[in-house]
């Protein structure tokens, strides 16, 4: 009778019980890496929508101010998407036989809203603020991406609870001053560094990061003492930002 | 499940009860009988935090496989949006109205009508969508304080069982027509009554003071010379205006101002709670009682037919029979007149006398009030009485409401039976419900040869009617009422109307024989203090009051009328308007029926109230059956034994037990309206009563969440009171720059000290620089309205679970009112401090002690430690956190909560509204515009929330957060301003509504605020510190009695 085990047996059984050990620990690491890549958070994902509008085109090649369309950033929770009738403003008299556009002129004629696909979302539980942030300085791109060039707009940023916190618990690493115009108040130079852009003025290189997808996170010691003192000036109480209560309502 | 699997009631001994009582000695206070009498149910509720949880477990295992499964996979689901999942969407306007700023709310000032009074209101709007309502500061009713009709108005607006469709033909025969249809029938049919001048042509309304609809009916009036309007209102103001007539010769309309009042005498009047000037006198009784540390208060005595607020919060307070009222107000008249009063069955004679005495010595700061619902005669006698006081609280106008002008509901009757009816158009009122019984309205109303019903529900009215046209919420419809005072408001609608129907003056129009727009003719009304353009008409709008439009005061002089007082034998039973659902019609307001009611803290339905000794004679006991006849019909009711309701006396609260209209009303308590005939309105002899040991379960919420005895309530007499000091009175540990105080007990010091240090709680985060949140409670304002309650359900969402969850102790409101008895009564005159005194019954006449209570969050908060998942944390700003999305449900936070604050969504009660099942939809997906009548419930519930609260879901604790959306709001509006939070700034939603402002929220830090002085007021403690070392950051101020030191038994 032959042998039921052969002699390789034994590494078999010593590679599967290798394998049965690191199996759980293995596809912990492979879940937690899912949850975190894209595919679950969909960052840098384009996502379609019932008009393809282009953020590269109107933010950065005509130049338009965030705060045309996003009207109530500065003053609300809630940024604000514009209505057809913001949309009908220019094209009412431009690409006005634009078949991309039907969808537009329907809904105006029709008055029926747009509906649009949601791209950045912060789960139900948690009441972020827009105005408090903008008041604050913290560039758009800081949480979008880089918006100004994006054909079709995607998740700049995962949202998740953790990249939240890395702000939180140390604003003063995000917070900065505009130097070359010292006269503008946080909320102006949020908006100053897209003008800069079209401008073609030198940037800074955190603005420089902001600009091209990056963060304005720096470690630099001038960078956080500055931030400190901006934590100072603004009255921004550290501590209290990490409470659950901020977000969670 | 059914809440017949529940525990039996149980057998409670009464002469148990009194012993133990007695035997008690020291100040000692109870919540229940069943809680003295330690039975074996209130064990059961205080040894278990979460008791009857049974049914979690009660379901088969098939059953809890397939929940399982499908909990999981939905979890699994939710990164899956766009796969499996349909993307969200986001919807934008089409054209972005003007002023709306999405996010952020807008407010208007508007009119809620309650019993024809209107109440000023400020609605917050929310892109468009009408979510809060609170007071407008500039009303004289309201001042920016809220009754709970009030605050629950806006769930009727929502409410998806209100009437959408024309209806045309009656009962289930009847189909949905048009409102063009119904106009065109109507028409025809008044022309044809015009020849006999409208002599067919009736018009039966409510308590009507709109300006504009009386104007259109005397319009009508001229265009109809010979027709008719009736009135009807169940619980209107019918007595004071007859009792007027007779003492003064013409109606007149009583206006308190109690702030003037040194003493107040009650006649069975529930000033405090019931009719149009409750909110007034509530305020003005406050004013009278705020400067207790002070040394100064003012002093109530009230006689009652039954157990209300008004008697409850009184300093002496006698429980007599209804027929007694009049002996005791021509008991108060005699004694001014000729220096002895009368006696009065149940009161002791002194006492009588010392009180008499008492007011007269306070002359025309003295004032009594005599109920709504008491007979005419006494209405005359108390007219005479605040004449001989010259009293300077009571004021009167002449009375302006349709009650007092109009013909009867009884005349009505009479011409339809007499077949002189052609067309009946009957407004708002639902008299086949509520009308006396000896009138057989239903039988009646059929004899009209046209007859259409214009209501917010299809209702039993509606269905007995020839034509139901549906009416629209006041947050729908222009229109205007007045105040009681007079004072005109506007009523300005926040939305369109849900299902595009007539608004009441529309409808008064089509009556008219037009089709006429409600906001052109209100602006064709013409106010006393005229509005005189564009822009007067704006600030009107804005103020949501129309300037010096309050009615004219009178200075009548009453006659001399004897009155004869008719003793009355036997069992009285004494028909009361439900206190939260009025005389019915906010039965089908989920609220308000789950709300408990101030003194039996009833849930969901009536119960025939007896005094303990009534319930021994009878043979019953609390939750059997009584069946009571009366006039001939009878009726079933639950027993529900109260402690102070005097001897032979049944007060049923009518307004439960409706038929039609409404889904959420269904089942929930016994109609009494039956009993009840033109001739015994509001007292009547029951002819038989007969009790039943079959079980009748009411869902009360009094043994629920009970703090064990522990020193709760505290409360002084004023006397008492002005002996203590700031150091002698109740120590509250406060901080101080980051330092907490030591105990101010001195010989307790070390032993705090200890404790201190045995505690495992870190001090760090209180060393925080920005404001500390903390609140007061003046248990001596508190009248345990309810008000609170209800405002913070609004303001946080929070769903109601219906009767059978509340019997399971699962009743999700985050502010409870906690109603005490203290049976060592010393200052009722009805009982020594002596323990073992046979003389008295300790139940008979308890002194209640309200104690709202919600969490107090505790600097060192039980609940924390014990969550594994750290989802109840403190924040730097003093407020005990509760983070939903991280809760698992353990609930063992709940278990260590000494205050039995917190509250756990057994089964997603926000979602799962059983009665709209039916209308079942995927949630997730957009809400179109509403195009169809038949609107999905839920979605119109959906369009309620508050959208800075979370809607929490099943298995998630939740409790009071000191409205921190309220906090955060404020705080980050200051922020962009770039200056600190005001003190004032952040106003709680509790706080807002509280008709005596007894509720101070602020920062205890801030050494101007005023909450920090009132922390620091001689009455203020802190619940269970000294036991605990919990330090709340909920101080309560203990009540003070005010009794009259000639008063002792």
């Amino acid at each position: 009778m032959a042998q039921i085990f052969k002699p390789s047996s034994n590494t078999v059984a010593r590679f599967s019980l290798f394998l049965g050990l690191s199996a759980p620990v293995i596809l912990g690491l492979a879940g937690a890496a899912v949850s975190r890549s894209s595919l679950n958070t969909k960052v840098n994902v384009p996502k379609n929508q019932p008009v393809p509008f282009s953020h590269q085109h109107h933010a950065w090649e005509l130049g338009i101010d965030c705060r045309y369309c996003h009207v109530s950033v500065e003053k609300s929770a809630q940024a604000g998407i514009p209505g057809t009738e913001t949309c009908m403003s220019c094209h009412s008299q431009i690409w006005t036989n634009s078949p991309l556009l039907e969808p537009v002129r329907k809904s105006y004629e029709e008055n029926i809203p747009l509906k649009w696909n949601l791209v950045n979302k912060v789960p139900e539980f948690v009441y972020f603020n827009h105005s408090i942030h903008i008041n604050r300085g913290i560039n758009c791109n800081q949480c979008h991406g880089p918006v100004q060039q994006m054909h079709i707009t995607a998740k700049g940023n995962s949202f998740q609870m953790q990249w939240c916190l890395e702000c939180h618990r140390a604003p003063e690493k995000y917070l900065m001053a505009d130097k070359a115009n010292p006269g503008l108040t946080p909320r102006q130079q949020v908006f100053e560094l897209y003008w800069k852009v079209q401008r073609q003025e030198k940037l800074t290189a955190r603005e420089e990061a902001l600009v091209t997808g990056g963060t304005a996170r720096s470690e630099k010691a001038e960078d956080v003492t500055a931030g400190k003192e901006l934590v100072q000036k603004y009255g921004i109480k550290t501590q209290q930002l990490s409470d659950c209560g901020v977000c969670h309502r | 499940m059914d809440s017949n699997n529940l525990p039996n009631p149980p057998q409670l001994d009464l002469d148990a009860v009194r012993e133990k009582l007695n035997g008690k000695t020291g100040r000692h206070y109870w919540r229940s009988l069943e809680e003295v009498a330690e039975t074996p149910e209130f064990q059961q509720w205080v040894d278990d935090e979460f008791p009857n949880r049974r049914s979690l477990v009660d379901m088969d295992r098939r059953v809890f496989l397939k929940f399982m499964g499908a909990s999981i996979a939905l979890a699994g689901l939710t990164g899956c949006r766009g796969y499996f999942l349909p993307e969200e969407k986001i919807v934008p306007y089409v054209k972005n109205p003007e002023e709306v700023t999405i996010g952020k709310p807008l407010y208007y000032a508007s009119t809620f009508v309650h019993a024809g009074y209107g109440h000023g209101v400020l609605v917050s709007q929310n892109e468009g969508r009408p979510t809060k309502i609170e007071g407008n500061p500039d009303h004289p009713s309201s001042k920016g304080t809220s009754s709970i009709f009030m605050q629950a108005a806006m769930l009727t607006m929502y409410d998806p069982d209100r009437s959408q469709e024309v209806m045309a033909g009656r009962g289930d025969d009847a189909t949905a027509d048009s409102y063009q249809a119904f106009f065109r029938e109507l028409k025809g049919k008044l022309k044809a009554t015009q020849a006999a001048q409208g002599a067919g042509f009736r018009v039966l309304v409510e308590s009507i003071t709109s300006p504009t609809i009386l104007e259109q009916l005397a319009e009508l009036k001229k265009a109809y010379p010979a027709m008719t309007v009736h009135a009807w209102e169940p619980f209107g103001r019918r007595n004071v205006y007859e009792g007027t007539r007779v003492a003064f010769g013409k109606p007149l309309n009583p206006i308190y101002d109690l702030s003037k009042a040194k003493v107040i005498v009650s006649l069975d009047a529930d000033f405090l709670a019931d009719g149009p000037g409750a909110l007034m006198n509530a305020r003005g009784f406050a004013a009278g009682r705020k400067a207790a540390s002070e040394g100064t208060m003012n002093r109530l005595y009230a006689f009652e037919s039954g157990a209300s607020i008004t008697g409850a919060v009184a300093d002496h307070r006698w429980g007599i029979r209804p027929s007694a009222i009049l002996d005791a107000a021509k008991s108060i008249l005699n004694g001014i007149e000729n220096g002895s009063a009368s006696p009065v069955q149940g009161v002791e004679q002194r006492h009588l006398q010392a009180m008499v005495k008492d007011l007269m010595a306070a002359g025309s700061a003295g004032v009594v009030v005599a109920g709504d619902y008491a007979d005419p005669e006494v209405h005359i006698v108390v007219a005479h009485i605040n004449e001989k006081l010259a009293s300077n609280a009571l004021s009167y106008t002449e009375a302006f409401d349709t009650e007092a002008t109009s013909a009867s509901i009884n005349d009505l009757v009479k011409a339809l039976n007499a077949n002189k009816v052609d067309v009946l158009a009957i407004v708002g009122s639902n008299p086949v419900f509520t009308a006396p019984s000896d009138l057989e309205f239903e039988k009646a109303l059929g004899k009209a040869k046209f007859s259409v019903h214009y209501g917010l529900y299809r209702d039993e009215t509606a269905r007995a009617c020839d034509w139901h046209v549906p009416a629209t919420s006041f947050l729908e419809e222009w229109g205007d009422a007045r105040a009681i005072d007079g004072t005109v408001s506007i009523i300005q609608p926040l939305i369109k109307p849900l299902y595009n129907n007539p608004t009441p003056v529309e409808f008064f129009g089509a009556l008219q024989g037009d089709l006429i727009n409600g906001h052109e003719r209100i602006r064709k009304t013409k106010y006393a203090g005229a509005v005189a353009d564009e822009n007067g008409w704006r600030k009107v709008l804005h103020d949501g009051v129309v300037p010096n439009t309050k009615l004219p005061v009178v200075k009548p002089t009453a006659q001399q009328i004897a009155v004869e007082s008719k003793p009355v034998t036997g069992i009285e039973i004494s028909f009361r308007p439900d206190p939260h659902i009025f005389d019915g019609r906010y039965a089908n307001n989920g609220w308000l029926q789950e709300l408990p009611r101030p003194m039996s803290k009833l849930t969901w339905d009536n119960a025939a109230i007896v005094s303990p000794k009534t319930a021994a004679e009878l043979g019953v006991k609390s939750e059997e059956s009584l069946t009571i006849t009366v006039g001939g019909n009878s009726a079933t009711l639950g027993v529900y034994v109260q402690p102070g309701q005097p001897d032979g006396v049944i007060t049923l609260h009518a307004g439960f037990g409706r038929t039609e209209g409404g889904t959420v009303q269904k089942n929930a308590g016994v109609d009494v309206y039956a009993l009840r005939s033109s001739k015994a309105l509001n007292h009547a002899v029951a002819e038989e009563t007969r009790g039943s040991s079959a079980v009748y379960a009411l869902a009360t919420t009094q043994i629920h969440h009970s703090m064990l005895g522990r020193d709760i309530v505290q409360w002084n007499t004023l006397a008492e009171l002005s002996g203590l000091t700031g150091e002698t009175a109740h120590g509250a540990g406060e901080h101080k720059e980051g330092e907490h105080k030591e105990g101010e007990h001195g010989a307790e010091e070390g032993h705090k000290r200890e404790l201190k240090d045995l505690n495992m709680y870190p001090d760090e985060i209180f060393e925080f620089e920005g404001p500390q949140w903390g609140m007061t409670i003046d248990m001596n304002l508190c009248i345990g309205c309810n008000a609170c309650a209800i405002a913070c359900q609004a303001e946080n969402n929070i769903p109601i679970v219906g009767k059978e969850q509340v019997k399971r102790g699962r009743e999700m409101h985050w502010i409870r009112i906690d109603r005490y008895y203290t049976s060592q009564n010393a200052v009722t005159g009805q009982r020594t401090e002596e323990p073992n005194n046979k003389e008295v019954d300790p139940i008979d006449n308890p002194m209640p002690v309200f104690q709202p209570i919600a969490c107090v969050h505790c600097e060192k908060a039980p609940c924390e430690p014990v969550c594994p998942v750290a989802a109840t944390v403190h924040s730097h700003d003093g407020l005990n956190q509760m983070v939903y999305n991280r809760c698992v449900g353990t609930r063992y936070c709940s278990n260590n909560c000494p205050y039995k604050v917190r509250r756990f969504n057994y089964l997603n009660y926000s979602d799962n509204q059983p009665q709209f099942s039916e209308a079942s939809v995927d949630i997730k997906q957009v809400p179109g515009p509403i195009k169809s009548p038949k609107t999905n419930g839920i979605q119109l519930l959906q369009m309620l929330v508050n959208p800075d609260v979370s809607v929490r879901g099943r298995g998630v604790m939740e409790k009071c957060t000191y409205c921190t959306q309220r906090i955060s709001g404020a705080r980050i509006e200051a922020k962009k301003l770039g200056r600190e939070l005001q003190d004032g700034e952040v106003v709680t939603a509790c706080q807002q509504a509280c008709p005596t402002q007894a509720i101070v929220f602020g920062n205890i830090r801030d050494k101007d605020s005023k909450v920090f002085k009132s922390r620091r007021d001689k009455r203020a403690y802190l619940l269970l510190n000294e036991e605990l070392q919990t330090r709340p950051r909920t101080s309560h101020l203990s009540k003070v009695m005010n009794p009259n030191p000639e008063i002792k038994a």
